[in-house]
Parts: C-alpha cells; sequence; structure tokens
C-alpha cells in the first residue's frame, strides 16, 4: 500500500469518527446541517470519482437521486431499511447502464447536455406516469424510520463513497479512468477496453447517488417528481466537484463543508446572496484556480501575491517615470 | 503460429465521405519483417496504420490478426492480439511520469503476456529506450525526441509481436535518427518483433528495411525489395522523382 494511501485512509478514519459523535452532542440544527453536509459529499466524491477523472461531466446526477427517491417511497412499508437503499442503488445503476450505453460515446458538451435531456426525460415520464397510471401526483410518506437512521446511513454513504475512491486511485480500473480522462484513443490502443470501464464508472458514480437519494427521500414527508429530481442537486453536485477539485480526493469533501455552511448561513435569509457566492467561487475557481480548492497551497498564495505586485509595478512605473520627468 | 500471416489486410478502404483516403490496399505482413511504408503527403500512410491497428475501422475490406477477424474490432482488441503502434505526433500522458506511462501498457494489454527478458518490466523497457534516468519526470516535461522514444516504450510495454511507427525519426537530428534505426533493428533482430515504419525520409528508410510499400493516392503501387522499388518507373513518377534516391 502507498504511503498516501495510509495517509488518507487515516484521514477518513477520523472525520467518520468525529461524524459519529455529531448526533450525541449536536443540536437538530447541527445535526441536520452535518447531514446536507453528507449527502453533498456523498454525491460529490462519487460523481468526481468517474467524472472527474475522465472529464465526462455528467448532469445525470439527479436523475439517479431522483429514481433512487422514488424506489423508496415506494417499497418503504414493504421492504427493511437496507434493502430499501439497497433498492435506490440497484435501480439507479440499472438506470445509468441503459444512458451509459446510450451517450458515453459522446464527448464534452454534447454527453453533458445528453445526460441533462435524459433526467429531465426520466422526470417527466414519471410524472406522466403517476397521472395517467396511479392517478397520484406525488406521495405522502407516513413510516418513516427515525433520524439517527438516516444520518448514519447517509454518513455510511459517504464515507462508503471516499473510501471507494480511495481504493479505485490505487487500482488499474483508476488507472483506466485516468487514461480515459487523458486521451481516450490513446488509452485505447494501449488496450484499455474504454467502452466497458466508461460504463462501469457511471454506474458505480450512479449507484451512490441512487442509494443517497433512496435515504434522503425519507426526509421529505410529501414527495413529488419536482422535489426529487430537482436539476438543482444535479448541478450543486457538479458545482461542489468543480470548485473542490474534481480530480483531487479530499476536494468535493472540502467543498461540500464549504457549500453546505454556506448554504444553510445565506439560504434562508438572503438566498440571492447564496447563488451569487455559488456562481462568483465557481468563476473565481475556473479562473485562477483550476484544480480546486484542494489544491491550494503556500505556495499558491506567495505566487498570488508575486503576481499581483509585479502586475502593481507595472502599473506604477510608467507613473513614476512620468513624475521623475 | 498457425500459418496465417501476423498481421492481414485485404482489400482495406477508408473512405472520409468523397474522400477515399485508402484505396483497396491488400497486404500481409509475417513475423520478423521489417517492412517501410513509404508514400507522398497525402497518399494515405497513417490513414492505412489508423485501419491496421483499430482506430479507424475501414470503410470495406477485411483485416486478420493470425487468422482472427478483426474487421471493426474496438482498437483495445487489437492490442490484444499484439499489435501496438505510435503516433505522428507523441501521445504521452503528459502528468503521468515516464515510468508510469510505460507501467500503461503493462497493466492493460501486456498484462499475462508472455514477454523476453527485454521487456520483463518498467526498468527493463526504461533501460531499452534510454530513459532509464528521466523515469521519475513527467512526460511532458521531457524533450520532444524523448517523447518519440518513449511512446515506443509505450507501445513496448503492451509486449507486441507487430509495432507499427508513424513517423518516429521525424524532427530527429541525423545522429538521433541513426540511434531510433538502431534501437528499431535491435527490437527486431532480439525480441523477434514484426516493424512496420512510415518515414517521410525515404533515405533514412530504405537503408533499414528490407521491404517497402509505396501507397499513392491511397493506392498501393508497389510492394518489394527497397532495391527494385526504387527502379520502379510507376514508384519514381509517382514519389521519387527528382529526389532519386541511392539505393542502399
Amino acid at each position: 500500500m502507498k504511503e498516501s494511501t495510509h495517509r488518507d485512509l487515516i484521514v477518513l478514519f477520523g472525520l467518520t469518527g468525529w461524524a459519529l459523535a455529531v448526533p450525541h452532542y449536536g443540536s437538530d440544527f447541527v445535526v441536520s446541517l452535518t447531514l446536507s453536509c453528507l449527502m453533498y459529499a456523498a454525491l460529490a466524491s462519487s460523481w468526481a470519482l468517474f467524472c472527474g477523472a475522465t472529464r465526462y461531466i455528467s448532469l445525470a446526477t439527479s436523475a439517479f437521486f431522483g429514481v433512487g427517491a422514488y424506489a423508496s417511497a415506494l417499497t418503504l412499508d414493504q421492504l427493511p431499511w437496507l434493502a430499501v437503499v439497497g433498492l435506490g442503488a440497484a435501480v439507479a445503476a440499472l438506470v445509468a447502464l441503459v444512458m451509459g450505453l446510450a451517450v458515453l460515446h459522446l464527448r464534452g458538451t454534447y454527453f453533458a447536455v445528453l445526460t441533462f435531456g435524459m433526467t429531465e426525460l426520466i422526470r417527466h415520464a414519471i410524472t406522466y406516469w403517476e397521472k395517467q397510471v396511479t392517478g397520484t401526483v406525488g406521495r405522502v410518506l407516513s413510516v418513516v424510520p427515525e433520524r439517527d437512521t438516516v444520518y448514519l446511513t447517509v454518513l455510511a454513504l459517504a464515507v462508503g463513497a471516499v473510501a471507494v475512491a480511495i481504493a479505485v486511485r490505487g487500482s488499474r480500473f483508476g488507472l483506466a479512468l485516468a487514461g480515459i480522462g487523458a486521451d481516450e484513443q490513446r488509452a485505447q490502443t494501449l488496450g484499455v477496453n474504454t467502452r466497458l470501464v466508461k460504463t462501469g464508472g457511471f454506474v458505480l458514480t450512479a449507484a451512490f447517488a441512487g442509494a443517497v437519494g433512496a435515504a434522503m427521500s425519507v426526509r421529505w414527508t410529501y414527495l413529488d417528481p419536482v422535489v426529487v429530481f430537482n436539476p438543482f442537486i444535479g448541478f450543486q453536485t457538479v458545482l461542489i466537484a468543480l470548485i473542490g477539485g474534481a480530480a483531487t480526493l479530499w476536494g468535493p469533501l472540502l467543498a461540500a463543508l464549504v457549500f453546505s455552511l454556506l448554504a444553510e448561513t445565506l439560504r434562508l435569509q438572503l438566498p440571492q446572496l447564496y447563488m451569487m457566492s455559488l456562481g462568483l467561487l465557481l468563476i473565481l475557481c475556473v479562473l485562477y484556480l483550476p484544480g480546486g480548492l484542494a489544491s491550494l497551497r503556500w505556495a499558491t498564495f506567495r505566487q498570488w501575491r508575486d503576481d499581483i505586485r509585479d502586475r502593481w509595478r507595472e502599473l506604477t512605473t510608467p507613473l513614476k517615470k512620468e513624475a521623475a520627468s | 503460429m498457425n500459418g496465417h500471416p501476423l498481421l492481414e489486410a485485404r482489400e482495406v478502404t477508408v473512405r472520409f465521405g468523397g474522400l477515399v483516403a485508402v484505396d483497396a490496399v491488400s497486404a500481409a505482413f509475417a513475423a520478423g519483417e521489417l517492412v517501410g511504408i513509404i508514400g507522398p503527403n497525402g497518399a494515405g500512410k497513417t490513414t492505412f496504420f489508423n485501419a491496421l491497428s483499430g482506430v479507424v475501422a475501414p470503410t470495406d475490406g477485411e483485416l486478420f490478426a493470425q487468422g482472427v477477424r478483426l474487421t471493426g474490432a474496438p482498437a483495445h482488441r487489437y492490442a490484444h492480439h499484439g499489435i501496438a503502434r505510435t503516433f505522428q505526433t507523441p501521445r504521452v500522458f503528459a502528468d503521468l511520469s515516464v515510468a508510469a506511462n510505460i507501467d500503461f501498457g503493462l497493466q492493460f494489454a501486456g498484462r499475462g503476456r508472455s514477454a523476453s527478458w527485454l521487456l520483463k518490466d518498467e526498468e527493463s523497457i526504461l533501460n531499452l529506450i534510454g530513459l532509464a534516468t528521466q523515469a521519475a519526470l513527467p512526460a511532458g516535461a521531457i524533450t520532444p525526441s524523448q517523447q518519440r522514444l518513449l511512446e515506443i516504450g509505450m507501445a513496448l510495454a503492451t509486449r507486441p509481436k507487430l509495432l507499427l511507427l508513424d513517423e518516429v525519426a521525424a524532427g530527429l537530428t541525423e545522429a538521433e535518427i541513426n540511434q531510433m534505426a538502431q534501437l528499431i533493428r535491435r527490437l527486431r533482430d532480439e525480441l523477434d518483433l514484426t516493424v512496420i515504419w512510415i518515414e517521410h525520409a525515404v533515405t533514412t528508410l530504405l537503408n533499414y528495411v528490407e521491404r517497402v510499400i509505396v501507397l499513392h493516392q491511397g493506392k498501393k503501387i508497389a510492394d518489394g525489395l527497397p532495391s527494385e522499388v526504387v527502379r520502379n518507373a510507376e514508384v519514381v513518377e509517382a514519389y521519387l522523382g527528382d529526389e532519386m534516391v541511392e539505393p542502399a
């Protein structure tokens, strides 16, 4: 095992311990804040695992989250809790398999737009089915598990997502994903079955999003397609991963923390300000920190300081000359 | 070996829209051959290579590797059948180290394949291509001529039976070209690799290869010993013209 893997596992272990303790001493507010942080940590880490490495930007997270949530709503009173979460993962994985076979040969904008389009298609299909076949628009969840059960499930999923990301990084699968991200055709000529690897990665990402959707659905007592297929969930996952650093292991988790804090403190009082800070952060990251928050080092700050100083000198030198003459 | 040629193209045609880049080319390559492919710009040399390595599916015609039909199969299957290639512009993984670039081939097509001691592991391949001292550097940081060597190393890491080299000597100095040619000879002699080598610098190529195929406007116009091919009237007219070369 590599030294960095060792370090990553220890950090993960420490964070898990800390998160496990939260429900025991935290207020309801703190627990709910941590829960939303964990949800985005799970979504963004599992998204980055495939999309960050291969640079296939998927906007379908809402679709996987949504089908997971729906699967959970339909089976909650018939199946045990873990089976419900597992079913959410399985249904989302199946959807991803079909979607992946259809769109994974496309790259860049085409891939992103088509994944988004398919998400909308699924949402409208389920709305139609609910209205025409079952005759309802939404579903009321009457029997829901306890707060701590949900919390521990989402915690397990977040830890699972990071642990799987650590494992993938050190594996042939991870190497193949990185090769696809760098030069897909070259990777193929070196023997990577790119179609298989891409589909596998996409399905893995989706399974996590589906499980998170299944677990989180019980937080709403009433759900309908508009709530669970909210495209904002998908966009926010992508933003978190990109701002944190989609190619890094800890970036998505770090950004998930920043975002949930921002969201909880700003969203209720100043909703516009929350959206604006999201946009601003993304722009700043793309321009000045392409590797994301996780690529920040002391040297980065020194570099920025030197750049600003040089720029300042460039601007002021002509002025000084003028003043001297 | 089962009596089939290592790689066989039968009437391979590649069309892009209205343009016929490769026009019904047939060729067979046996084990241990060192073959050159020449032709003027736009003759379809690289497209023919793309077809031979599965990067482009032929519009018409068939491809066989040791009798196994590979027409239309994805490129990784060609790699698993022992067909490796380099690209004209080096396509190394710039962010990965030189050693990790070699490791890539070993992890995929080269995995579990019997290998000569020259291709035993990362280290032996680095020694063979002469990049052992650069092993830890990122592949994007080494010189272009070193990247060409690394391209060959990456292809060798798939432990191939047949190596397709696309203008590996382009832009190299005279001394570097000779080194490159020595390396290619060595690969053939010591690893018993079949090598198919495209080069724009005809003089160099004709000095080293034992058989040469001439492409012109997508068609094969000659296939034989270098000394015979340079005397072929059609070849002289199509390509060599006034830069007529002294046969080796």
